[in-house]
């Protein structure tokens, strides 16, 4: 089944559950992460609905090119990872 | 090696992964060290002690006395001197072999280019996108492996972008310029002293391992610290096959 994370740095603002879901899509899994925590939508997605700027998601490893297309399929075994770019050094 | 030599990097040559061949790798090799802050100070250390022949440190700033809390290269009577000059003292007290080379700038153009394919090995230990950009595409033109580091308040990334090995990705496939605009630097948010201590030790890791030529690095692999919880995640990265830095052009 599909697993979506999140990083940890959401986790000073918020709870972060880690969610098995059977979704197929990406939207699917990011909706049953936010239906799990229904404030985790504000620091993910913006007003219409697209993935911020500052915040990266990659499934299996590639990154989410397009901000705005949440149809993006997933495996079975899929795993989502929600972060951030960090500097400071 | 001369005879102190073989005792100096005694503790490295019984290992069986360095030894002789790989201490005298160490030794011939050049490291790139963008930043001489909270990750270039314990990268740089690691390095010096561990008998990297030239270490080039750049980095445009002074020692503050905030930078103390964490920047272990420099000391209190440093303060308001250069710090690639403060960095390359300590340096020279733990290992006077070392050749330090001191560029009190921020590289970046042609001066980078060189510097760049001139090192072995390329340590990316600044606080900010557009020289983490820069260093990535300069590593990707000249084909050297980077070890990419950064920390902020209680969260550290760690990575190795070796385009060496054609599956790995780059920089920009992971993290893409202009997307990553929300810079948070260490003197508005914070920074966890020894968080800075974890991840550029694991920068001086990844580099002498890259070096020697031994284990597995994390190319194609980015690592996730978080200090508060004292957890560590990794996640694969693969190559954006369209990315306009290391992709097809
Ligand atoms: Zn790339």
């Amino acid at each position: 089944m599909p697993r979506i994370l999140f990083t940890q740095q959401l986790r000073r603002f918020t709870v972060t559950p880690e969610v098995d879901t059977p979704a197929t899509t990406l939207q699917g899994a990011l909706d049953a992460a936010f239906a799990a925590n229904p404030q985790l939508r504000g620091y993910v997605l913006d007003e219409q609905g697209h993935v911020r700027r500052h915040v990266s998601i990659f499934i299996d490893g590639r990154r989410l090119r397009d901000r705005a297309c949440l149809a993006e399929p997933l495996g079975a075994e899929s795993e989502i990872y929600v972060m951030q770019a960090l500097t400071g050094g | 090696m001369n005879d102190e030599q073989l005792l100096r990097y005694s503790r490295h040559i019984l290992l069986d992964q360095i030894g002789i061949e790989g201490q005298t790798r160490l030794l011939e090799a050049r490291a790139l060290v963008i930043g001489a802050g909270g990750l270039g100070s314990p990268a740089a250390l690691y390095l010096a002690a561990a008998g990297i022949g030239t270490i080039v440190l750049c980095d445009g700033d002074t020692v503050d006395l905030t930078n103390l809390q964490r920047q272990i290269l420099h000391h209190t009577p440093s303060v308001g001197r250069p710090k690639v000059e403060s960095g390359r003292d300590t340096l020279h007290l733990i290992n006077p072999d070392v050749d330090v080379i001191a560029l009190q700038s921020r590289l970046d153009g042609e001066r980078l280019d060189a510097e760049v394919a001139a090192a072995t090995v390329v340590l990316d230990c600044c606080d900010n996108f557009a020289t983490r950009h820069a260093v990535n595409r300069a590593c990707v033109r000249r084909a050297k492996p980077l070890v990419s580091g950064a920390a902020i308040r209680f969260d550290g990334q760690i990575s190795v972008f070796d385009r060496r090995r054609a599956d790995g990705p780059c920089y920009h496939c992971l993290f893409p310029e202009g997307e990553d605009v929300e810079e948070v630097r260490c003197a508005v948010m914070g920074v966890f002293a020894p968080l800075t201590g974890i991840v550029g030790t694991m920068q001086a890791a990844e580099a002498l391992k890259l070096v020697a030529g031994i284990g597995e690095t994390l190319n194609g692999r980015l690592l996730l610290f978080d200090a508060l919880s004292a957890d560590w995640r990794s996640i694969q990265l693969a190559r954006d096959p369209a990315c306009p830095v290391c992709g097809p052009a």
